[in-house]
């Protein structure tokens, strides 16, 4: 599974601070803790107010590229400040994010026509998020039909079925795994994406219920995570999961992992 | 024997089972619905505390919000012509831009087991539409809630809007949410500002009986 390091995100309040501060030394630790805890993609998210946002993104692309050699995941909720930042990228790497809302497609589709760029799709649109399995697999069909006529092949989406909270709708989790099941029939190269944390909200101890999600999530096949690649209880689910899967084959990639400290009493 | 302590204590803590039963005996028996939805009311009061105090969780108030509806559902009949304690009419919704609407429902519930008379009008609202609903219904109470930062603005461009059209005096606004806070609160121009249903019901309980 490929794990995108979300650490870098203005939302997160003493990043936010960071970033209001510009305190170079402080995003560079975060992309180099992440790069060597094992994160495949580096997400980098501004979280300002509109007003600041190109300033504090153009920065921090700067800073994370400079500090890392790993590809960045570029998020922002307005395409617009996605498309004028991408020239800055030294890398091609993942776009966060299109979704069925406005002109999103019309916008960031364009972008990674005739390149290598990958994208994340939110099924959600104009009517907000949908419970059920089936609006999310229809949203998301309608992305990668989309995404076809700028020759973005299947396998460089990465479907988000934007799982809702378990403690307001419970049942969001079957429709997730029904979600990703029904895309990954529909396209089987599509791939799949999920936050961790969403699922938990409002609920105590929650990193019980996100490690299970995670266990859950991949067991219908989902390809990445964004997530703290520094999580140790996060990252011996992880690989746990996949040797339990069958997709470590005697369990070398768990024992190497636990070798190298990555989870387990330190 | 109609038992409102019981009725009370199964409220407060989340015993369904218990509490419709005792609902049922109070419709059949044409027992004192006030007295039931006060004790209902009370229950709510507790939930909200517990949540307060950290021991309940967002599950627990949705779960205890949807009972109160059944029990309000169930007791209506009875209610018609009972008056119990009538805050008046509040309008919730979620901003212009947010469709999270976990926080905005409990409020919807807890509000309405206080006694006002909510008028939900649902997510992403345009301010255009809250002011054209709190023209419409008279409603001296506007509850805006949003979990994005941008939801702040539209709650700023809300007040304006109230502000254009002429009514910003005659209603009482309020935030709600995660993004909030009293730097936004007076960014926005709002009356007051919470991250707690329980803090919401009573600051909009007082406005009710200041009038």
């Amino acid at each position: 599974m490929l794990v995108i390091g979300e650490k870098i995100n203005g939302a997160i309040p003493s990043v936010g601070e960071a970033i209001a501060k510009r305190d170079e030394a402080f995003i560079r630790n975060l992309a180099r803790r992440q790069t060597d805890a094992g994160a495949d993609y580096l997400d980098v998210c501004a979280g300002t107010n509109p007003d600041d946002e190109l300033d504090a993104l153009v920065w921090l692309i700067d800073i994370v590229q400079d500090e890392s050699d790993k590809p960045l995941c570029v998020d922002s909720p307005d395409a617009k400040m996605i498309e004028k930042v991408l020239p800055r990228v030294k890398q091609n790497g993942l776009i966060n994010s299109v979704s069925g809302e406005g002109d999103k497609c019309g916008i960031i589709y364009p972008l990674l026509k005739g390149t290598d760029w990958k994208v994340i799709a939110l099924t959600c649109d104009n009517n907000g998020i949908p419970e059920t399995a089936d609006k999310k697999v229809a949203i998301a069909k309608g992305l990668i039909e989309e995404a076809a006529h700028y020759d973005i092949a299947p396998d460089r989406i990465f479907i988000d079925p934007l799982v809702l909270s378990l403690s307001a709708v419970s049942d969001c989790m079957l429709s997730f795994m029904e979600a990703v099941r029904q895309i990954k029939e529909a396209y089987p190269t599509v791939k799949t994406v999920s936050g961790l944390s969403n699922i938990s909200y409002g609920m105590p101890y929650r990193k019980i219920v996100n490690m299970n999600f995670l266990a859950l999530a991949l067991s219908v096949g989902m390809d990445a995570a964004i997530m703290d690649p520094e999580n140790r209880d996060m990252c011996g689910t992880l690989y746990a999961v996949e040797a339990l899967l069958d997709r470590d084959k005697y369990c070398r990639k768990y024992n190497r992992a636990y070798r190298q400290g990555k989870f387990g009493s330190k | 024997m109609l038992d409102f302590e019981k009725l009370k204590t199964a409220i407060s803590e989340m015993d369904d089972e218990t509490a419709m039963n005792i609902i049922n005996e109070v419709v059949e028996t044409q027992g004192d619905a006030g007295q039931a939805i006060a004790a209902c009311q009370e229950g709510m009061g507790i939930v909200g505390e517990m949540f307060e105090k950290g021991d309940y969780f967002v599950g627990d108030l949705i779960f205890a919000g949807e009972l109160m509806g059944q029990a309000t559902e169930a007791l209506r009949p009875l209610l018609a012509a009972d008056s119990s304690e009538d805050l008046g009419k509040i309008i919730l919704c979620t901003v212009a831009g947010d469709i999270h609407d976990i926080g905005k429902n409990i409020v919807k519930a807890m509000m309405g087991a206080a006694g006002f008379e909510v008028v939900d009008l649902g997510v992403d609202v345009a301010p255009e539409d809250i002011v054209a609903a709190a023209k419409e219904n008279g409603a001296k109470i506007i509850g805006l809630s949003g979990i994005l930062t941008l939801a702040i603005d539209s709650m700023k461009d809300t007040v304006q809007a109230l502000k254009d059209a002429g009514i910003r005096d005659n209603v009482h606004v309020i935030l709600g949410g995660n993004p909030v806070t009293d730097q936004a609160c007076k960014d926005a121009g709002a009356d007051a500002w919470t991250t707690n249903p329980q803090e919401g019901v009573a600051i909009c309980r007082e406005w009710a009986l200041v009038k």
